[in-house]
C-alpha cells in the first residue's frame, strides 16, 4: 500500500531532475542530469513492480539500470575522445 | 502477519530514501557549480535510492520481487560512483573549470572580505 506513494514520490524526483536537463549550463551537467533521471525512473519502475506484483517490472528495472550504465559510460568516453571510434593503439606503435 | 508487519516497516526506508533523493535533487537543482552539483547528486542519491529500493524489497510481499529488488540495490550501489567518478574525470578532462572563490590571507587592514 506504500509502493503507490513511492512511485508517486519518485516520479516527483524524476521531474525535479529532468529541470537540470534542460537548464544546465554545460554538456557535463546534461549528463548527470540524464544520469540521475534514468536512475529515477529505474525506481519508479521499481516501485510499480511491487504495486502490481508483477515479476516483468521488476525484470524491465534491471534493465534500464543496465542500460542507464553502458549509456553513461559511452557518453562519457564520447565527451573524452571526441569519437566513439577511439584508437586501441597509439599513432606511431605500429 | 509477518509480511503485514514487514510492509508496515518497509515504509520507513522508504521515506528515508525518498527525503535522501529530494535532497539530492535539490542539490542538483540548486548548487552553482558542476563539481558540487556531482557531489550533490552521488552523495546522497546513491544511499538514497539503495535505502528506498531496500524499503521496496520490505514492503513486497513476495519472494521473487524482494530479490530482484536486492539485484537493484547492488547494481545501483555498484554503478553509482563508477559513473561519477568517470564523469568528474571526464569533465576535468575536458577543461571544465571548478569554480573556486580566491582565497586570500585575512589582513587587519582589508577592507572587504573575499567572498
Amino acid at each position: 500500500m506504500i509502493a503507490p506513494i513511492a512511485a508517486a514520490g519518485a516520479a516527483f524526483l524524476l521531474l525535479l531532475n529532468m529541470i537540470r536537463i534542460f537548464a544546465g549550463p554545460t554538456l557535463h551537467d546534461r549528463a548527470l542530469a540524464v544520469n540521475g533521471t534514468l536512475t529515477k525512473a529505474v525506481l519508479v519502475c521499481a516501485a510499480l513492480a511491487v504495486a502490481t506484483g508483477r515479476t516483468e517490472t521488476a525484470d524491465a528495472a534491471l534493465a534500464l539500470a543496465l542500460g542507464a550504465f553502458l549509456l553513461g559510460v559511452a557518453v562519457l568516453k564520447f565527451f573524452r575522445t571526441g569519437t566513439f571510434q577511439a584508437p586501441m593503439a597509439r599513432a606511431g606503435d605500429d | 502477519m509477518l509480511q503485514l508487519a514487514l510492509s508496515l516497516l518497509g515504509g520507513l526506508p522508504i521515506v528515508a530514501g525518498l527525503s535522501l533523493m529530494a535532497g539530492g535533487a535539490l542539490g542538483v537543482l540548486r548548487f552553482p557549480d558542476f563539481y558540487t552539483r556531482l557531489h550533490a547528486a552521488r552523495a546522497a542519491d546513491g544511499p538514497g535510492a539503495a535505502i528506498f529500493l531496500l524499503g521496496l524489497a520490505m514492503a513486497s510481499g513476495e519472494l521473487s520481487i524482494a530479490v530482484r529488488m536486492l539485484l537493484l540495490a547492488a547494481l545501483v550501489i555498484a554503478a553509482g560512483p563508477t559513473i561519477s567518478s568517470l564523469m568528474a574525470n571526464a569533465a576535468h578532462a575536458g577543461g571544465l573549470a571548478p569554480l573556486a572563490g580566491h582565497y586570500r590571507a585575512p589582513r587587519p587592514d582589508a577592507r572587504e572580505r573575499a567572498p
